[in-house]
Parts: C-alpha cells; structure tokens; sequence
C-alpha cells in the first residue's frame, strides 16, 4: 500500500494531473485495492464534513487581507521605511528587500505574491543603483518564502487542520524560526557583502528623523499583525474571528490610502475566490486520502515497513528530509505539503517526534522548494518582474539563502525547543 | 464551441463575485458577533455561518478555479512536448478532474437525500435545517461536474479539429487570457 501510495502519487502528478484531483484518485484506489470494505460510499459525508469548518474559513480570510493589501500600495511604503532603517548595512537595500518581503509576506500569508509584489517596488531602485543582480533578486525570492513560516499563515493552518494539532499552538511554535531566519539571511548578506562589495551596493544612510517619519509609514502593517497575532494570543478570538479583524483593519488601511473602491473591492474578492479554491481542492483531496488510508490500515502497514528498514528514528526523518528537498525541485509548496501529510506524519508520529516541531520543519522544507530549480514559483516570479537578466541570476542569487534554510533545518533537528519553547510555555 | 467555452467562463465569474460577497458578508456576521459578545450579548450563531459560508463558497469556488486553470499541476513533463502532446496532457488532466467530479457529485447526492428523509436540524442553539446550506453546497458540486464534462468535450473537438492552441489557452497551464 505505501509502494502503490507514493508510486502513484509520483506518476499521476507526472502526468499533470491537478493535484487535489490526483489525491481523490489515489484515495479511490486505496479503496478499491486495500480496503476491507468499501469507504467511498461515504464520501459525500466526508467532503461536508471537511468544508464545514468554521477553521477553515480563515484561510480565504487571510487570502483577502493580502489580496487588499497588495492592492493598497502598502509594500512600497514599507520599503521605503525599511530602506531608511536597513540599508546601512553592508549589502544596502539588500536588506531593504528581506524586512519588506518578511514583514509583507507575514501578514499577507502568501510567499508567491509577496515575491511578486516585492520585486516590482525594489527592482527598479536596484537597477539604477547599479547593484549585482544576482544576490538582490535572490534575496527578493528568498525573503517572500518566509510568510508562510511566521504567523498567520495558510499553511500552518492547513497544516493543523489535516493533522489535527492546535493552530494557536503551530503559530506561536513559527514565530521563532520565522525570526530567526529572517535575521540569519541578514547576517549571511552582511558576511557576503563584506567579504566580496562587489555583490552588494552602495550603502544608504538616513538620519534618525528620517527613520523616525518612516516608522509612520511602517505603522498601520504592524498594528494589523499585532491585531491579528495578539488577539489570538490574549484568548480574545478564534483564529477565524482574528482574521475577520485583519480582514476589517487591511480595509481600513486601504481606506486611509484612499484606494478603497468597488471595483478593487471585486478584485480582491475575486483573486481571493481564486486562490481558495486552489487551496481548497488540494486540502479536501488530502482530507479524504487521509481518511481512505488511515481506515486502510496504514498506519500498521507503516510500522511493519519501518520495522522492516530497521532505520533509526533519526535516520528515518533524515530519509524523510532529503525526500522533500528532491521532491522540492518539482512540485510546489502547499501542494507538496498537502500531498505529502498523509503519508508523512504517521510516520513521525509513529517514530516519536512531536507533530507541531514537524510542521515547522516540513515548512522550511516547502519555502525551500520555492527557491529550487528547475520548478520554484519565487524564482519565475522575481524574473519576470525584471525587463531583461537571466533566471540563472535569481537561480544562483538564492544558493547562500537554500543554503540558511539547511543550516535552519539541522538547527530545529539538534535544537527542538527553537520551535517547541513558545507553544509549550504559553 | 468558443462560445460555449465564454459563456462557462461568465457564469462561473458571477459565480465568484457572489462566493465573495458571501465571504464579505460573513466577515461583517463575526465581527458583529465579537462586538456583541463585548456588550454581554451573547449571538453566538456566527461560528456555525461560517461552516456553511465555507462549505458553499468550497463547492462553488472549484468551478471558478476550473476556467481560470488555478488548480495547480505539475509541469516538468508536459512543457517539454511539442503541443500536440501537451493537448493530450490537458486531455487526460482534465478527464480525470471530470471523473473525479461526477464521482463526487454522485457520492454528494445521499447527504442531502438523507437530511431530507430525516428533517435533520443542526445539533445548535440555531436549529438550522441542514438541507438549506447542504444544499447550496451539493448544488456546487453538481455544477462542478457539468461544467467540467462539457469543458471536456469540447475541448476533446478541439483537439481532433488540431486547434492545439486553443486547448492550451482554455484548459492549458497558466495565465488565463
């Protein structure tokens, strides 16, 4: 059953088939092959079940705030401060690019747009400037993946969903790593930059009353995650009632920008149906595979085959490890998640690691697969938004980052409680 | 053909301005229910809304991510092949999304039936009858698999007439337009 599972899941996405369809498929052959007794009878009970979820609903919430924001003109205005705050640093708007993309993408929750986004503000400002294209845009497709690590974020609520862990509990366990590898891409830069100035460009100073109008502009996108993130926190909302308050904050910004109107209304709306429905057929395939494998048996068929290897329990996660970093190459972010938590998770669980710690783990493993070729959204969407260049610049650009995220990853496997401490002591 | 192809692509736009608004009217349904709870009044119903907003918002929401090809698919193969053979990767995805959803509108059919035969109401305060919401949820799946059926064989015309081009903009990968 784990053979037919993962070998199927391989060949029918090779044939591109939609990936949520591709987990319905391999769902009805569980049933078909391995099951005792027919499960698919129930399936239109279980697909109700799965999308009447008053949790779930946060996920086109949280869409909506980026689709708004993204809309409003709030990434420009945050470059701009950051750039007055950063860009003193060995590297210069380097940085600029890695706070914006982190601080954009934490409250936007979508790494792809927040790359999008990012690269149309700063690309022009590093044309001109006459930095090396290469660390700059790597540094813009890097940075937009680390959204969906820091609270709130899509995946850790699509993650908690299909595995049933708290997602206060995901969130707070993101906030950590989240930081942490915001600053360590930051340090990486100032390292490379110092060693070769080359690669960098010139730097910018600002003085402190020019960083002090900036925090002006830097104010409304920090109100609204403190809004969403604390309200979580301080027990006063659900996850899905703080993102209907972000939802009414990013509205509220767009309003005082003055670029509140029907039409862009529609618009977000739209792009928000959108990309739901992505998301959505994807999350409901997995619910049901889950469900198929699970009445299978195949949690037993597991531990046999785990017994069977005879491999250590941190052997097994490192085979697990290079499995998604490979898998990273071809498929994307949510989809590889999403395809992957049914038959992964068990397995961790199974060997004893604490399923909150894997999803942070499996969530730097996913950013990474946005910045690796040959298939890595981040890197096409920072190119493209460049007039002429090379993708081998982005490509090469995001090594030194690929490079952080490993660093990260061997850090979360030696030192748990990076992730473990804040959910376990709050 | 094209037209057909036009008139789906209509629909299923007016199909996510309406999937919006709910989503829009949902937002403004909690946040009056997190100001009432400040006062002491207690409403309480909005958890329970927003199940049913996200189940038919789920349902329907699919058939627009249909024509706007949003549902992701892997790429490494088919973008290597001349366009005679990437139609018929498009063919074969878009098969089985129809298989998958005909099945699933089929298998979605019971619960409402059974919610009918019952009278079922929601184990809430509410007391909702469940065949109200279920059944804009159901309605979302059948439209699924008609909309994806006709797609298919339309686009399986097209690509017997050799319009490659135009399989690969209507069911292809990537931007729509």
């Amino acid at each position: 059953m784990i053979l037919f599972t993962s070998m199927g899941l391989l060949g029918l996405l090779a044939l591109s088939i939609p990936v949520g369809i591709v987990l319905f498929l391999l769902a009805f052959g569980v049933d078909m092959f391995f099951s005792p007794f027919p499960l698919m009878k129930g399936l239109g009970q279980i697909v109700w079940s799965s999308s009447n979820n008053s949790t779930l609903i946060a996920i086109p919430f949280f869409v909506l705030i980026g689709e708004i924001l993204l809309r409003s003109g709030v990434a420009q205005r945050t470059y701009a401060a950051l750039n007055t705050w950063v860009s003193w640093l060995p590297g210069g708007l380097i940085h600029a690019n890695i706070a914006t993309a982190t601080m954009f993408s934490a409250t936007s929750g979508s790494s792809v747009a927040t790359a999008a986004t990012v690269a149309t503000v700063a690309t022009p400002q590093g044309e001109k400037l006459g930095y090396d294209p290469r660390l700059f845009t790597g540094s813009i497709a890097a940075g937009g993946t680390l959204g969906i690590l820091i609270p709130p974020s899509i995946n850790l609520i699509v993650y908690g969903f299909l595995t049933e862990s708290s997602i206060p509990k995901l969130f707070l366990a993101g906030i950590v790593p989240g930081m942490m590898m915001a600053l360590l891409f930051m340090v990486i830069t100032i390292i490379l930059c110092s060693l070769y100035p080359t690669l960098g460009g010139p730097k910018q100073h600002s003085s402190w009353s020019e960083k002090f109008i900036a925090l002006k502009s830097l104010s409304p996108i920090l109100f609204l995650f403190i809004s969403v993130v604390g309200s979580i926190y301080m027990g006063w909302a659900t996850p899905t009632e703080s993102a209907a308050i972000g939802v009414l904050i990013s509205l509220i910004i767009s309003m005082a920008y003055s670029v509140l109107s029907t039409d862009m209304l529609i618009k977000s709306l739209v792009g928000t149906i959108k990309i739901t429905s992505m998301i959505m057929l994807v999350v409901i395939g997995a619910y049901v595979l889950n469900f198929a494998l699970t009445a299978s048996g195949f949690g037993r068929a597991l531990q046999d085959l785990l017994q069977g290897l005879g491999l250590s329990p941190i052997g097994t996660l490192l085979v697990i490890i290079l499995t998604y970093i490979i898998l990273g190459f071809f498929i994307e972010t949510l989809s590889l998640m999403v395809a992957t938590i049914p038959i992964v998770v068990p397995i961790i669980i199974q060997i004893g690691y604490d399923p909150i710690w894997f999803g942070i783990l499996m969530i730097i493993l996913v950013e990474m697969a946005l910045i690796t070729p040959p298939v890595g959204l981040n890197l096409y969407v920072v190119n493209s938004a460049r007039k002429n260049g090379k993708m081998m610049d982005v490509i090469v650009g995001s090594i030194p980052y690929v490079l952080i995220m490993l660093f990260m990853v061997l850090l979360l496997i030696m030192f748990p409680s990076i992730a473990l401490y804040l959910p376990n002591n709050y | 053909m094209i037209h057909i192809i036009s008139f789906l692509r209509k629909i299923n736009n007016g199909i996510a301005i309406i999937a919006g608004l709910a989503l829009l009217a949902c937002i403004t349904l909690i946040i009056l229910d997190i100001v009432l709870r400040e006062f002491g009044i207690s409403f309480s119903g909005s958890e329970e809304i927003s199940g049913y907003v996200m189940a038919a918002v789920t349902s329907w929401g699919i058939c627009y991510g249909l024509t706007v090809k949003a549902h992701v698919r892997i790429d490494f193969l088919r973008e290597k092949s001349n366009s005679f053979i990437r139609s018929l990767f498009d063919l074969i995805a878009l098969a089985a999304l129809s298989y998958v959803a005909v099945y699933l509108a089929y298998y979605a059919i019971p619960v409402l039936t059974k919610t009918l035969k019952s009278g079922a109401l929601s184990n809430t305060a509410m007391e909702v009858p469940l065949y109200l919401p279920q059944s804009i949820w159901l309605a979302g799946w059948i439209w699924f698999a008609i909309s994806s059926s006709l797609l298919l064989i339309i686009s399986l015309i097209l690509v017997l007439q050799g319009k490659y081009q135009l399989v690969h903009k209507n069911i292809g990968i990537g931007d729509e337009s």
